[in-house]
């Protein structure tokens, strides 16, 4: 599986999931709309997100996705059209969120943001686990070996629903 | 050898799975009107009414309740009509309150056991000696459908409060203190297993209030070890649980990392910028070095006071501080004396509210011009009352001071119950010894 696409250039470090998409959309039952509000909590969000129509790649620094566990701010990104996150860290909730909805988490070093976010085009291997800026170098990733699965397709609810008579049998056993 | 949480961790692995993960059983899974339709709607598309046990769910309508509009409407009404058709215990209007409060108030949480909730944070939980979390819809669904969650096991952090919590000082400031200490993504893949002799001198709601802010260090939760005072408190529940073990860690447990606060040295403090982990204390000055994007958004500078920044709104309530206690301490301030700036006190819990009504707490509030409420998350996440108007500057008890986080461009300082009724009267940031002064220094002038 190989992902193509431009930089959203975040560049900052804690973008808290009310940056993401704020609470006062969270008022749906279904995923409709969201993508709309993406990035509408965070100061300047509105204006990256203009002067990048064609994005489809975030580029951030550490802590991304901290805060609430709203999934929502996995939905609003893949509504807008974002298939992965390029951030030197993560927040836990979001990098669960992040796989359960096939958006690609990649880890890469601080120092190496600024490549990222500079670059006109960014590749992505996931298959492979390597990703690279413009024609520059392949640099490696680290993707879950278990939730990899899920970015390529497989579900998370299916995956959990083939395990439900081992649960049963080890409840039973408990 | 075991930490605390290694124990209930252990006694809860399913099966390992590949990568790290493993499948880890949810003994009670925490359903609210905000992130549980899309993953209730999902299972019964795909699954119809299978769930793995509809007796270890919980559903409490708390966000926005009653509803503000038709869609919030709806939300709850989903809600309601799922948890009817599943034969879910649902705590509604009247008899609710915010899931994090209520759910330990009923006696929902045993120690030694597991909660997920798609809310992040319940890692309030954790004051029960359980291991409690906040998750996405999908995983909570998950945990619904399969009884499990799959997680990456998290590394321990041994957090030592030693001594006893200074009198000037409350949990909520100890919560700060440690997300200072750790620091904002510091906890970041780890359990906070909070222990020593100021921990095991708090109450249960203040341990509650410690834990809650565990998320606010990036932990996936905090956890400390059932007690006399745990055994006390679950006893006099409605659920009553009994027969849980009293689980502690080894006295050799091994952690991946370790510190050590003096509760003796905690004092009141408040946030100047725009994540928990940007706080200091309440008579001091904002740092060099802090960051220049939190002190933009807060309109603030480095060498600042906050003590003396005048405010337009304050808020006492959320899962952080909703509960009898903290009603008492901001009444214990607020009794004879007036507010100046708006200000809203929402308990946790309709039956927090009833028993501060019963002490006569609503009637200190409202002589003193404060707008006493319904339970309800409320104005903690800008959601349905109490919204700031862009610039507006609130002190608050809750939990998250993020950028928009209480009214799209508002600004919030998070504080302690003390520390916001203290504000609210002198409609500035004020401890609770500045009012003891201000009254003072009246009288010397009528003298």
């Amino acid at each position: 599986m190989i992902l193509t696409g431009e930089p959203l250039p975040l560049r900052r470090a804690n973008v808290d999931t009310d940056q993401i998409i704020p609470a006062r959309y969270l008022t749906g039952i279904d995923t409709e709309g969201l993508g709309e509000h993406l990035f509408s909590g965070m100061a300047g969000g509105a204006e990256l997100l203009a002067e990048s129509p064609g994005a489809t790649i975030v580029v951030a620094g550490e802590n991304f996705g901290c805060g609430s566990s709203r999934e929502h701010a996995a939905w609003a990104l893949t509504a807008r059209g974002f298939r992965a996150v390029i951030a030197s860290s993560f927040a836990r909730i979001f990098l669960e969120n992040a796989y359960t909805n096939a958006i690609v988490p990649v880890v890469v070093r601080d120092a190496m943001i600024e490549t990222f976010a500079r670059a006109r085009s960014i590749t992505l291997d996931v298959a492979e686990q390597t990703v690279r800026a413009d024609d520059g170098e392949w640099i490696a990733f680290e993707l879950d070996a278990l939730r990899k699965h899920f970015i390529l397709g497989g579900g998370y609810l299916p995956y959990l629903a083939s395990k439900i008579e081992t649960v049963r049998a080890w409840e039973a056993a408990r | 050898m075991r930490s605390l949480f290694d124990k209930i961790w252990d006694a809860h692995v399913v099966e390992e799975l590949p990568g790290g993960n493993a499948l880890v059983f949810m003994d009670r899974i925490v359903a609210h009107e905000i992130t549980t339709p899309q993953g209730a709607i999902a299972i019964e598309r795909e699954y119809g009414d299978r769930l793995y046990d509809r007796d270890r769910i919980v559903a409490v309508n708390d966000h926005v309740a009653p509803a503000k509009d038709t869609a919030t409407a709806i939300q709850a009404q989903v809600l309601r009509t799922w948890a009817k058709r599943q034969g879910i215990r649902l705590y509604d209007l009247g008899d609710g309150g915010i899931c994090h409060v209520i759910v330990p108030e009923r006696g929902y949480v045993r120690p030694g056991s597991t909660v997920c909730c798609g809310d992040s944070h319940t890692c309030t939980l954790g004051a029960f000696g359980a291991f409690a979390l906040g998750i996405g819809t999908t995983a909570q669904a998950g945990a619904m459908l399969a009884g499990c969650l799959i997680l990456q096991r998290p590394k321990v952090m041994h957090v030592e409060i030693t001594g006893r919590l200074h009198p000037s000082a409350s949990a909520k400031d100890l919560a700060l203190a440690v997300i200072s200490a750790v620091g904002f993504r510091g906890g970041t893949g780890y359990v906070l297993e909070y222990t020593g002799s100021a921990i095991e001198a708090l109450d249960m709601e203040q341990r509650m209030t410690l834990c809650n802010m565990a998320i606010e260090a990036g932990a996936t939760t905090g956890i400390i070890a059932a007690d006399a005072t745990t055994a006390a408190y679950l006893a006099q529940t409605q659920e009553a649980p009994t027969g849980w073990p009293m689980l502690r860690a080894d006295d050799d447990a091994v952690y991946a990392a370790r510190i050590t606060l003096d509760g003796d040295t905690i004092r009141p403090l408040v946030t100047w910028g725009t994540n928990p982990g940007e706080n200091m204390p309440i008579d001091g000055r904002i740092p060099v070095g802090a960051a220049q994007a939190s002190l933009d958004y807060m309109d603030v500078h480095v060498g600042a006071e906050m003590r003396g920044i005048a405010l337009d709104q304050a808020f006492i309530g959320s899962c952080t501080n909703s509960r009898i206690g903290d009603l008492r301490e901001a009444a214990h301030i607020l009794a004879g004396r007036r507010v100046t700036i708006p200000t809203i006190i929402t308990p946790g819990s309709q039956a927090v509210k009833r028993a501060a009504e019963r002490e006569g707490l609503h009637d200190i509030f409202q002589d003193a011009g404060a707008l006493w409420t319904h339970s309800s998350c409320g104005p903690c996440l800008g959601m349905s009352m109490g919204v700031l108007a862009p610039g507006m500057r609130c002190i608050s008890s809750s939990n998250r001071n993020f950028q928009g986080r209480m009214g799209d461009g508002g600004r919030v300082h998070l504080a302690s119950p003390a520390i916001v009724a203290a504000s609210a009267i002198l409609g500035r940031i004020a401890s609770p010894a500045d009012i003891a002064t201000a009254r003072d220094s009246r009288m010397e002038a009528r003298v």
